[in-house]
């Protein structure tokens, strides 16, 4: 893969929105070209090359494209936003929007993300190394679907609505979540490795989405029935894709784990489910 | 015209395979006793179209390492003559020998790159969960896209994968052992049986792999459209006319094969032909064939003894 290596010129504390950091955007143009794109400085439309400093080489396919991001990016908003192919790695934090709308692809983050990240993602794999905001993977105000596909993993912990509205696809957090997961949850999957947070599924429909959980919740809503205690097999299929596949070797001390399953949200009728792993400390 | 294999004389001659559709799948259990147990009730009476709904077997047992879930599990494959006969046969013998047998799921065995058809298999068991149902994506945008359903029963889920695959395959690949009696025959069908199932993507629907009553189109009475295999009956080769029986032969046993695709079954027919002429009291194999009026695959037996 061509690399090509991008490096914020310093902190800023007016965001730079920058929808171009895309393979798709750079691949097939000239490095002077990629410098003069355009890019937003708070209101104003600036040159890249202002705030960005850009070398390396450049594929002529957004599949043969790396991007490294070298420095602190948080104040950078929609890096890899729509992408459908190549690679981004962000050596540091990544600002709101990371992701956003991509199709393909994948992109690494090391240290944290901002809110929004991933939101209606339709493919492609985000990895965030450590925490990431509000509503990962969530729909944006208005619409009516998330995620419809791809894979989020986060290290860390994520904040409120993850998963909001979401359709298709996974969401993996090792660590805790924020109130709100799932909501309004109409398929997916949300795999969470840390506590999940209070009212999680909330008016979540079902059509095959679940939330689990194998270190325990803050609260199952009421409007979610307790069915039993099972060892669901197609759990073993998540837990040993999650180990074998993507590096999250805790999953495997699950397989064939004890999951306390509840039904809901019976407040619209819904079929999805939260099961929690009976024992915690697996 | 025959040659010498081992010793032993190989009429030069060919098993006559002809065109069947074939599905492979993955029986998982809790133990590999339960996924075997699914996996003989669910290939049971399924040795020859001639009377049953399909022809099926057991192709391999799997280690947990093999399984798409980790747990034991056991490759059955099912022929049937058509797509849609070879659908009703799998619905029908999935519902009633793996469905309910205790801790077993399923799983497609024939990937959808080498398959010809995709066969709506686990979409239309669902149906037995009466609406509690769940329908399982995997890997949307980012993996291969896998399906799967989750029908709620007594014992706890049942797991179907939606579709599996089928393709045109080959049936009707064999070879006939005839020996000095019964018992070396016998004992060089069982060598021959264990040296085919090393070859991946083959069953042999017999039971435990071998045929002693094969049979020949049409028989004396009208009511009846196949019946004993004369020719190759010794009890009565003087008294038949044309036997195929050599002189000392006196017990002869049929090995049939299904497979995925013609090499497969032409490795086995080789695999087998081979380790049966290792058995002493061995005297003759040959092969059954229609002069090409049957089917569209001619699998020399010696063109397989060179394929191994």
């Amino acid at each position: 893969m061509n690399k090509l290596v991008l490096t914020p010129r310093g902190f800023s504390s007016i965001p730079l929105e920058a929808d171009v950091i895309s393979p798709d955007v750079f691949a097939g143009k000239t490095v002077k070209e990629i410098r003069e794109l355009k890019i937003h400085y708070g209101n104003r439309e600036v040159e890249m090359s202002e705030y960005i400093h850009v070398q390396g080489k450049v594929a002529e396919t957004p599949e043969e494209q790396r991007i490294v991001i070298d420095g602190d990016a948080r104040h950078i908003k929609y890096i890899g936003r729509g992408m459908t192919a190549g690679r981004i790695v962000v050596q540091g934090d990544a600002g709101m929007h990371t992701g956003s709308q991509m199709e393909g692809g994948d992109i690494t983050v090391a240290g944290n993300v901002g809110d929004w990240a991933g939101a209606e993602m339709k493919g492609g794999l985000i990895r965030v190394l450590g925490d990431a905001g509000n509503l990962l993977g969530a729909a944006y105000r208005g619409s009516s679907e998330g995620m419809t596909g791809g894979c989020i993993l986060v290290k860390g912990r994520v904040g409120s609505e993850t998963g909001s509205f979401m359709r298709r696809g996974m969401l993996v957090v090792e660590g805790d979540t924020g109130p709100f997961t799932g909501v309004h949850m109409n398929g997916g999957e949300v795999l969470v490795f840390g506590r999940l947070g209070k009212r999680a599924g909330a008016q979540a429909k079902g059509n095959g989405g679940f939330i689990a959980s194998f270190g325990g919740a803050e609260e199952i809503l009421p409007t979610y029935v307790y069915e039993a205690t099972i060892t669901p097999n197609f759990m073993r299929l998540y837990l040993m894709q999650l180990a074998g596949n993507l590096g999250i070797e805790r999953a495997a001390g699950f397989i064939g784990a004890p999951l306390k399953r509840y039904r809901g949200d019976m407040a619209v009728g819904g079929s999805s489910e939260i099961l929690v792993a009976e024992k915690v400390d697996a | 015209m025959s040659f010498k294999h081992n010793g032993v004389d190989i009429e030069d001659t060919f098993a006559e395979g002809f065109s069947m559709w074939g599905s492979r799948i993955i029986i998982t259990a809790a133990s590999k006793k339960w996924a075997n147990t699914a996996a003989t009730a669910m290939s049971g009476f399924a040795t020859s179209v001639i009377a049953c709904d399909c022809e099926a077997g057991i192709e391999a047992e799997l280690k947990p390492g093999e399984t798409p879930d980790g747990r034991p599990g056991t490759a059955v494959m099912v022929y049937g003559f058509s797509k849609g006969k070879l659908s009703e046969s799998l619905l029908g013998r999935m519902g009633q020998c793996v469905l309910t047998c205790p801790s077993t799921a399923v799983f497609n065995g024939l990937p959808e790159a080498e398959a010809d058809e995709m066969l709506d298999i686990g979409k239309s068991l669902r149906f037995f969960g009466d609406g509690f149902q769940v329908k399982m994506r995997m890997g949307d945008g980012w993996q291969q896209r896998r399906r799967f359903w989750r029908i709620p029963v007594m014992e706890g889920e049942f797991l179907v994968e939606e579709k599996i695959g089928a393709k045109k395959a080959v049936a009707g690949g064999n070879f006939l052992i005839m020996g000095e009696n019964q018992d070396a025959t016998l004992r060089a069908a069982e060598a021959s049986i264990e040296a085919i199932h090393r070859v991946p993507g083959v069953v042999t629907p017999f039971p435990g792999g071998l045929c002693r009553s094969g049979s020949k189109v049409g028989s004396t009475y009208k009511f009846l459209k196949a019946s004993t295999n004369t020719p190759f009956c010794p009890s009565i080769k003087n008294s038949v006319k044309g036997s195929k029986v050599p002189e000392g032969a006196n017990s002869v046993i049929e090995v049939v094969i299904n497979g995925l695709n013609e090499a497969s079954v032409k490795k086995a027919m080789g695999f087998g032909v081979d380790a049966a002429t290792w058995v002493p009291g061995v005297r003759w194999i040959t092969a059954v064939n229609f002069d090409g009026k049957l089917g569209k695959f001619k699998m020399g037996l010696r063109d397989s003894l060179e394929a191994i």
